[in-house]
């Protein structure tokens, strides 16, 4: 980036009317490359490949490399005298796919034990805006709503994978309502629907731009009230228990930011349930994630063996905010350019089909700034960039459908005096999603036996790019999945439970001359420790 | 982004500048067990603060509210878990569900309008006047009142009667979508994929 190049804000600011005319859009002739130019998955750099663990001699985005070839924090002896705790299942994340698992495996009698790293609820689902993608107009069928992940994910998913998600989606809102979480309706009484970037018709449904929220506090409240499930807050996982032979998992070594002790957890199967790592800022890059998305459960998959995908492969929502500051790299959510929202340039152009792919969108938003069409931010002390997110022009042609649509956005931006019916808001692509991850199969089953994996943390079903809705579909339906299969485990449970895995992996690095000083899981990010959590 | 606001967090002083929040001022200022920090946007409800200007006391979520000079602020723990139990479940149909109601939540027909849910609501919901729908058997619009609500469980700790207003208006939504949410496009959808007219396995 050409430091000092670009729009200063106030001037970008002055010169915008909600009313000018606009040129034509230039035509985009070759998506490819500028991905290949501009996308951050594809900096110099950014990736090396991994010499230890099932995955070595794949690409890895470099930060996380040093992240899965890492030492781990415990070894035999910390588990001497450490108190032991049996369940049928234990379920690691307390998201949106960590309280489905919960609940499928629940229902089925199984006792549940669900351990999650801050509060129950507190996850990147809680966040979500946008809605939820399931096949349920009349023009509409389940077979595009396949096409269409395949190719936003540009066909590197798993067919099976997107075949199982697709399936669900119908039964998986029926659920859903059965949990008692509410949706849009039509005045007749059907669930509103909208068409997002990359799809092939009207499949969102939401609830306004709350709808992670509404599902979050349902299926926290069902969690909480369902006899069969135990709930342990403030308790991350620090090491997953393999047999003797550190070839099957038989349970996890739980931390407490309460107390420091840890706790050993043994069960038939262990479901992971952690989500992703924006917090990890990858490239420097700001997050809209959740403060406990470190990435935790892709480490310690890793260390026990199991196979990962697309570890080079991340989404960067286009429309992060830049200002205001407390919210810098929060999302405004796609629905707000699915509803008509444009973007401009700090020439007051369009640059991109706003509903195009994330990827190409966010290349796209990159490519402006880097060529110093980019609005500086207002603030003195960073050096930030981004284009205008035209909401204004949006209210004018349709008054009162950001109130009635997004209060979720005007609420965030009252607080710091700023209205998006008046202003253009400033956005940059901000880190949003893992597209890879644990590999799994339709029931979420690892590599591992007796591992699974639901939600962010697993890998392909989005391939190389997750079009909006899919992540709201995915971990309900695959944490349901991947309930049901757990208490179907008909192994009589753990004769010896060890850390024969953790050796195996410090063999690994040693070997390949890799430091053991780097440990991981993270946990929580360094700015946000302040003694919280210091090993 | 200029000047040093001086407060205190967990007893702790800190130096801050204008234009933090709290949670950004206790990182800022390496206050040591701020556990309670989640979405950083304002809906997971987690990072409830007690705040004190002179005699002054409320409450708020620490990554919503910016800093100001001389403030106390205390991170408060997490509300203990509800006292109140319900399964969806067992529910037959909706025809009793308001006697359902007053079993399970008998303190909600006790409210003595002392507006403390109200106050202490970072969402500025009218916590009272949604309890008294709920207790009218009015849960649609008790629900809708707690659109907003991000389940901080600030009015669960500031009612006398132990309402758990939180807890009432989510029950209220829970059960307007359990019972009366049936649209037709998904019921068809269902339907005609149970048929197997996809070319999937049929569903049962």
């Amino acid at each position: 980036m050409n430091k000092g190049s670009g729009i200063p804000f106030a001037a970008a600011r002055a010169a915008y009317r909600a009313d000018a005319d606009l040129a034509p859009l230039p035509e985009l002739n070759d998506p490819d490359s500028l991905l290949n130019t501009f996308h951050p998955d594809h900096l110099r750099g950014s990736t090396i490949k991994l010499t230890v663990g099932a995955n070595a001699g794949d690409n890895c985005q470099r930060e996380l490399a040093d992240l899965l070839q890492a030492e781990a924090f415990i070894d035999e002896a910390d588990l001497a005298g450490t108190p032991v705790t049996d369940a049928d299942v234990l379920i690691i994340g307390g998201g949106g796919a960590g309280c489905a698992a919960a609940l499928a495996a629940a229902e089925r009698g199984a006792r549940v034990l669900l351990a999650t790293k801050l509060r129950l609820g507190d996850s990147n689902t809680v966040m979500a805006e946008g809605g939820i993608q399931a096949a349920i107009e009349p023009d509409d069928t389940p077979q595009r709503h396949v096409q269409d992940t395949l190719r936003g994910g540009h066909h590197a998913a798993d067919p099976a994978l997107v075949a199982a998600l697709v399936e669900d989606g119908p039964d998986v809102l029926r659920w859903l309502i059965r949990q008692g979480m509410q949706f849009d309706q039509t005045a007749t009484g059907d669930l509103a629907t909208r068409k997002a970037g990359g799809m092939s018709a009207p499949r969102i449904v939401h609830c306004r731009d709350y709808t992670g929220l509404e599902m979050m506090r349902v299926l926290r409240e069902a969690v909480i009230q369902h006899r069969g499930i135990e709930v342990w807050e403030q308790s991350p996982a620090v090491e997953l228990l393999s047999n003797e032979r550190g070839q099957k998992c038989v349970g996890a070594v739980l931390g407490s930011l309460a107390d420091k002790r840890l706790r050993m957890v043994r069960t038939r199967s262990v479901i992971l349930a952690t989500g992703g790592l924006g917090r990890l800022h990858l490239n420097s890059f700001p997050t809209s994630n959740h403060l406990g998305a470190t990435g935790d459960g892709l480490v310690l998959a890793y260390r026990i063996g199991a196979k990962l995908r697309e570890l080079d492969s991340f989404q960067y929502h286009p429309t992060g905010l830049v200002h205001p500051t407390h919210l810098s790299g929060k999302l405004v959510t796609e629905g707000v350019r699915a509803a008509g929202a444009l973007l401009l340039n700090g020439a007051g152009q369009r640059f991109i089909d706003e509903l195009l792919p994330r990827d190409v969108v966010c290349a796209a938003i990159l490519r402006e700034v880097r060529e110093g069409r980019g609005i500086r931010s207002p603030r003195a002390d960073k050096e930030r960039y981004g284009v205008w997110l035209d909401t204004p022009r949006l209210e004018r042609s349709a008054p009162g459908l950001l109130e009635r649509e997004f209060p979720k956005l005007l609420a965030r931006t009252r607080g710091a005096g700023l209205d998006p019916r008046l202003d253009p808001l400033l956005v940059h692509p901000t880190l949003h999603y893992q597209n890879g991850g644990v590999v799994i199969d339709v029931d979420g089953a690892t590599t591992v036996p007796g591992l699974y994996a639901v939600g962010e943390v697993a890998g392909g079903i989005h391939g190389r790019n997750r079009i909006m809705g899919n992540a709201l579909l995915e971990i309900i339906g695959f944490g349901r999945r991947a309930g049901i299969a757990a208490v179907a485990e008909r192994d009589r449970g753990p004769k010896k439970v060890t850390l024969e895995h953790v050796n195996r992996m410090r063999r690994a690095l040693t070997l390949a001359s890799l430091p053991l000083t780097r440990k991981a899981p993270r946990i929580l990010p360094a700015y946000a420790t302040g003694g919280a959590w210091n090993h | 982004m200029t000047g040093t606001i001086s407060l205190t967090i967990n007893g702790i002083a800190v130096d801050a500048h204008a234009g933090m929040t709290l949670v950004e001022a206790a990182w800022h200022g390496g206050v040591p067990r701020v556990r309670g920090v989640g979405c950083l946007e304002g809906v997971c409800g987690s990072c409830r603060v007690l705040l004190r200007q002179g005699k002054e006391v409320n409450v708020a979520l620490a990554c919503q509210t910016f800093v100001a000079p001389g403030v106390e602020v205390v991170f408060l723990p997490a509300q203990s878990a509800p006292r109140h139990h319900y399964n969806l479940d067992d529910f037959s149909d909706g025809w009793d569900i308001q006697a359902r109601f007053h079993g399970i939540f008998p303190e909600a027909a006790r409210c003595r309008g002392c507006h403390g849910c109200v106050r202490s609501c970072p969402k500025g919901i009218d916590v009272e006047a949604g309890i008294a729908l709920a207790a009218a058997g009015r849960f649609r619009d008790a629900g809708e009142m707690f659109f907003e609500c991000v389940m901080c469980e600030l009015c669960d700790g500031a009612c006398p009667e132990q309402i758990a207003p939180a807890h009432v208006g989510l029950f209220c939504r829970r059960v307007t979508a359990h019972f009366h949410l049936r649209p037709p496009n998904l019921i068809l959808r269902l339907e005609e994929m149970r048929q197997g007219r996809f070319g999937g396995e049929s569903h049962e």
